[in-house]
């Protein structure tokens, strides 16, 4: 200590100032006193001293600069000096209790790790810019329309233009829609493509040029002159194994040859993965004003316009429109959101869940943390009596203690960053096909590293600061007198310690309830009757280029495949339609029931439809209700007929018998269309869409060019006919390209991702909660039984049986076990408002969850307890009274 | 006559360092010994002995204590270090070399061949 309190002295309390004035002062005292020894008269020898010595504030400046340096170096090392020494004292007292430092060091590892890992995630998702230029000033538009409650819907080619030629607060506005097409050529197999039809603007609108070749020019738009594609960088390099000269070239698209302008840098991904690009085309029918057929478009704000004044500029756009056309626009305005949150989407509302969750995970680990260092504290009360006998100040006390706690936090910093490199891997399986979309980077970098440093000192700190403060203000005398009897705790420490232990079981309790909700909602969600059956289905799209096939030739094509798959061993009905459950096929219109009068505009029967081949719902194993199935000879296109569902038949007919009746859907003028048949409702949207009414027309009548092949199966693994397929589609047409070929159980469950990643990322933190809390009670039981260990052998002296004990020890866990599950639960009453529209068939004060949770961890903390109440029961009083 | 500033730096530590290799010393002392040996020849400004003495510390050639002197006042004494040792009979050696080889040029009568 006292090298220590001197070196103190050297480097803090030194004034550099004074040391060299009396330096100075000394050198001309000396001088003169020389000089007027060898006879000189005073006043004489003080000028010749300062004569000699030359100008003292020069020689001060420099001096004391110097000085000043020497201190600065000398604080720093000194600085270091301690930080290792206090290290190598820390580490050598965690070396003396292993299992303390290993229990704290993983508990702090696996707090901070997933910590890291959400947050890491949570950065990468809604914080890091987009990757465009200037992204904060993208906006994304879609259609909403005011009467009908529609949010996020397609918008129509006039409305997109008199936004474009309107606007004052945009720069720019491109369109776009989704489409795919089927690329062949010689060189290898034909291949379905995803991507996008845009206008020329829209990428110059994202601020992205293709790294070779241009973008598209507004000349390209008018039909006939729009066959030109760009292509993504990974196509290119993939399929045209990066050609240099890919500029120029032709290439067959949806066979139809089109020659390539441009490849778009390695990074860029619109919309999502796409991989091709075609021009946004103009035809008569995107002229219609009622063809809202279009996914979107994307606008630039000019500098300084906010959203909000882009809304009331195109709203303004929009109430001429509707004033114009007060039917086809009736209600419908634009919808503005920013682009990023248009691509994070429904993702925005878990992670603040899992934000909010893992911020609970890591202050359970903080208080389990100080709940050991407490622990450790009472065993250590007599080293440090004794220490501070010796003459170890308080605050040295304190900050030693402090530096364990910071030491145990850096090595479970160090193990954390490989739990949140693990964890940040493993988030990736979160999404549906292993791959988060585009924007979103899933990497451990800079900014994620930065935050567990922050997070492991803070950690440190806040699960250090309280115990050390406590230990250091111990009496040395009553801890030495108390130590020398063997009984070293005091009430207050083992209060303390109480308290964390409550608060532990609270906060899991909390997270109990939070993962319970979800993992219920996400049963319920799974649960939910589909009202098809989805085992045993292999599902594939398959496009006809329009080119090469009529209609009569399409037919044709499908009914061969179909014939040659039936001939498969193990299928037992092969059918199609063009768009199976949970695609995403969504195509409505307006329909009209013979004999009905006209709806108010806002008011319109609005109905699902698609054509779909006779077998398809005994394929899907949906019900018919009424009526009868449609045959092979259902094809009369002047007497056409069609089936319905439930909710057609409920809201369409008043719930009275279709069979017989005939409507209209969408503006046909052809006949009427004939109901003969009711099928069951079943779940065609992604949960928890609900379905609306639908309307299915005979594909015979309409043989549309895409459509999606449904083979049931009586194999164990439906996949085992991809290969199948793919041969009877390559006998037929080999240009053709199959794709999105999978079940129906994975098109289910893969819809479900998010519900079923909320339900797991929070069971996961509530199991570690339960964990880390019962560790915690745990370990307070333990030490109060070995602290009574002589009352209890008094006690059994005095006539107590073991029953008795038991109940004693179990009385005490069972109160901070009641409190803390108390406590919790008031907390989750609310809390759990968090959660919301996560919430699926339960409300966010569920009786179920807020009762089995509380029995459960009660349950589960009574066991924890059992082991150190079995202890003390089995205490030999003799030996327990003699044992002092 | 030579003046403080003119004197080379490395000189001066030079000299501080030899003198301090006697014993340990104040900077008064320093100062006395180097006019008493060098005279008139090599007279420095005192005061520039002080910003060298501390530089010599900072570079850990020499240290320092605060000592009582005879007539009872607080005194800094300043002594070698081990570094500073070596330092010395690397710079005497050179300045050695160094003067040697200029005053053979200056003693040399004719031109060379």
């Amino acid at each position: 200590m006292t090298d220590r309190r001197l070196r103190y002295f050297e480097f803090w309390r030194r004034d550099p100032r004074r040391d060299v004035d009396d330096e100075i002062q000394f050198h001309l005292e000396a001088r003169v006193a020389d000089l007027v020894g060898t006879g000189m008269a005073p006043d004489e020898a003080r000028r010749r001293a300062t004569a000699e010595f030359g100008d003292p504030r020069v020689v001060r400046e420099q001096t004391v600069a110097i000085d000043q340096r020497i201190m600065r170096r000398g604080r720093r090392s000194e600085w270091w000096l301690d930080i290792m020494r206090d290290a190598t004292v820390s580490l050598r007292s965690l070396r003396r209790t292993p299992t303390f430092a290993i229990t704290a060091v993983l508990c702090a590892a696996l707090g901070i790790g997933v910590t890291a890992a959400i947050l890491s995630a949570t950065y990468s998702i809604l914080i890091r810019p987009l990757p465009y230029p200037d992204g904060d000033r993208l906006v994304a538009v879609y259609g909403e329309n005011t009467v009908r409650g529609y949010h996020g819907s397609n918008i129509s080619w006039p409305d997109y233009k008199a936004w474009r030629d309107g606007t004052r607060t945009f720069s720019s506005i491109g369109i776009w829609t989704w489409t795919t097409a089927t690329l062949s050529d010689d060189a290898s197999d034909p291949e379905r493509a995803y991507g996008a039809l845009v206008s020329a603007n829209l990428f110059p609108t994202l601020g992205v040029h293709p790294i070779v070749g241009r973008n598209f020019t507004v000349d390209e738009e008018p039909p006939g002159r729009d066959a030109v594609v760009l292509v993504s960088n990974r196509l290119w390099q993939r399929r045209f194994a990066s050609d240099s000269a890919i500029v120029g070239k032709r290439i067959m698209v949806d066979g139809r040859a089109h020659t390539v302008v441009g490849v778009m840098p390695p990074s860029f991904n619109f919309p999502d993965r796409g991989d091709i690009w075609l021009p946004f085309a103009v035809t008569p029918s995107q002229e219609e004003h009622g063809n809202r057929g279009y996914a979107g478009a994307i606008g630039r704000l000019k500098p300084g316009y906010t959203i909000e004044q882009a809304k009331a500029d195109l709203h303004v756009i929009d109430a001429a429109l509707v004033r114009e056309f007060p039917v086809d626009n009736h209600g419908w305005r634009a919808e503005l959101t920013p682009m990023r949150e248009d691509l994070v989407g429904d993702l925005k509302q878990p992670l603040e869940v899992f934000v909010a969750a893992v911020a609970l995970v890591l202050l359970l680990v903080c208080a389990n943390l100080a709940n050991l260092m407490l622990a450790r504290g009472t065993t250590r009360a007599r080293e440090m009596a004794i220490r501070t006998a010796l003459g170890a100040s308080r605050r040295y006390l304190t900050m030693q203690l402090i530096t364990e706690s910071l030491l145990i936090a850096a090595l479970g910093g160090v193990l954390g960053v490989g739990i949140a490199w693990w964890g940040v891997r493993l988030l990736r399986f979160a999404f549906p096909n292993q791959m988060p979309p585009f924007f979103i980077s899933l990497t451990l970098d800079a900014p994620a590293l930065g935050l567990v440093a922050a997070l492991t000192i803070a950690t440190g700190i806040l699960f250090g600061t309280v115990p050390a403060l406590r230990a250091s203000r111990a009496d040395p005398n009553a801890a030495l007198r108390e130590g020398a009897r063997g009984a070293g705790g005091s009430v207050h420490r083992s209060r303390l310690r109480s308290i964390l232990v409550v608060a532990e079981i609270a906060l899991s309790a909390v997270l109990l309830v939070g993962a319970m909700l979800l993992v219920r909602s996400y049963r319920n969600l799974a649960a939910t009757s589909l009202g098809f059956d989805e085992r045993g289905i292999l599902s594939a799209q398959l496009a006809l280029p329009v080119e090469s096939y009529s209609r009569a030739r399409a037919k044709a094509f499908f009914d061969d495949l179909f014939a040659r798959l039936r001939a498969e061993p193990g299928v037992t009905v092969v059918a199609s339609a063009q768009g199976i459950p949970f695609s995403g096929w969504n195509i409505q219109s307006e329909a009209r029931i013979e004999g009905t009068p006209k709806p108010k505009p806002g008011e319109e029967l609005i109905t699902h439809y698609q054509y779909v081949t006779p077998d398809y719902f005994k394929a899907i194993g949906v019900p018919l209700l009424r009526g009868r199935w449609f045959t092979e000879a259902d094809h009369d296109s002047l007497n056409p007929v069609v089936l319905v569902n439930e909710q057609m038949v409920k809201t369409g007919f008043g719930g009275s018998d279709p069979i017989g009746k005939r409507l209209r859907v969408g503006g046909n003028t052809d006949p009427m269309e004939t109901v003969v048949g009711v099928i069951g409702d079943f779940r065609h949207y992604r949960l928890p869409q609900p379905m609306g009414p639908a309307v299915y027309f005979p594909y015979a009548v309409y043989p549309s060019h895409q459509q999606t092949v449904v083979i049931r199966t009586t194999r164990a693994d439906p996949h085992t006919l991809t290969t199948p397929l793919r041969n009877a589609v390559r006998a037929l047409d080999p240009r053709l390209a199959l794709y999105q070929v999978q079940t129906f159980d994975e098109a289910v469950s893969t819809s479900l991702w998010r519900q079923r990643l909320q339900g797991n990322v929070l069971s996961i933190f509530a199991l570690l909660a339960v964990v880390l809390a019962c560790t915690g009670l745990y370990g307070v039981i333990s030490y109060t039984v070995a602290e009574r260990t002589r009352e209890v052998g008094v006690r059994m002296a005095l006539g107590a049986t073991r029953g008795n004990v038991l109940a004693l020890v179990f009385a005490q866990s069972g109160r901070l076990v009641a409190l803390g599950v108390a406590l919790g639960l008031i907390v989750a009453f609310f809390a759990t408002r968090l959660l919301g529209t996560l919430l699926y068939g339960i409300g966010a004060t569920d009786l179920t969850t807020f009762i089995s949770v509380p029995a459960g961890l009660g349950v589960v903390a009574l066991v924890a307890a059992l082991i150190p109440a079995r202890r003390a029961s089995q205490v030999d009083p003799i030996i327990a009274m003699r044992s002092e | 006559m030579t003046r403080p500033a003119d004197l080379l730096q490395g000189t001066l530590d030079l000299l501080i360092l030899k003198t301090l290799s006697w014993g340990p010393a104040h900077g008064y002392a320093v100062a006395r010994w180097i006019e008493q040996l060098t005279g008139e020849a090599l007279r420095i400004g005192e005061g520039s002995l002080y910003p060298a003495l501390h530089r010599l510390e900072e570079r850990e050639w020499v240290e320092s204590s605060w000592q009582l002197s005879n007539t009872n006042r607080r005194t800094k004494v300043y002594r070698l270090t081990v570094k500073g040792r070596k330092q010395l009979r690397a710079e005497a050696g050179a300045w050695t070399q160094f003067v040697e080889a200029v005053y053979k040029v200056l003693k040399t009568e004719e031109q060379p061949a």
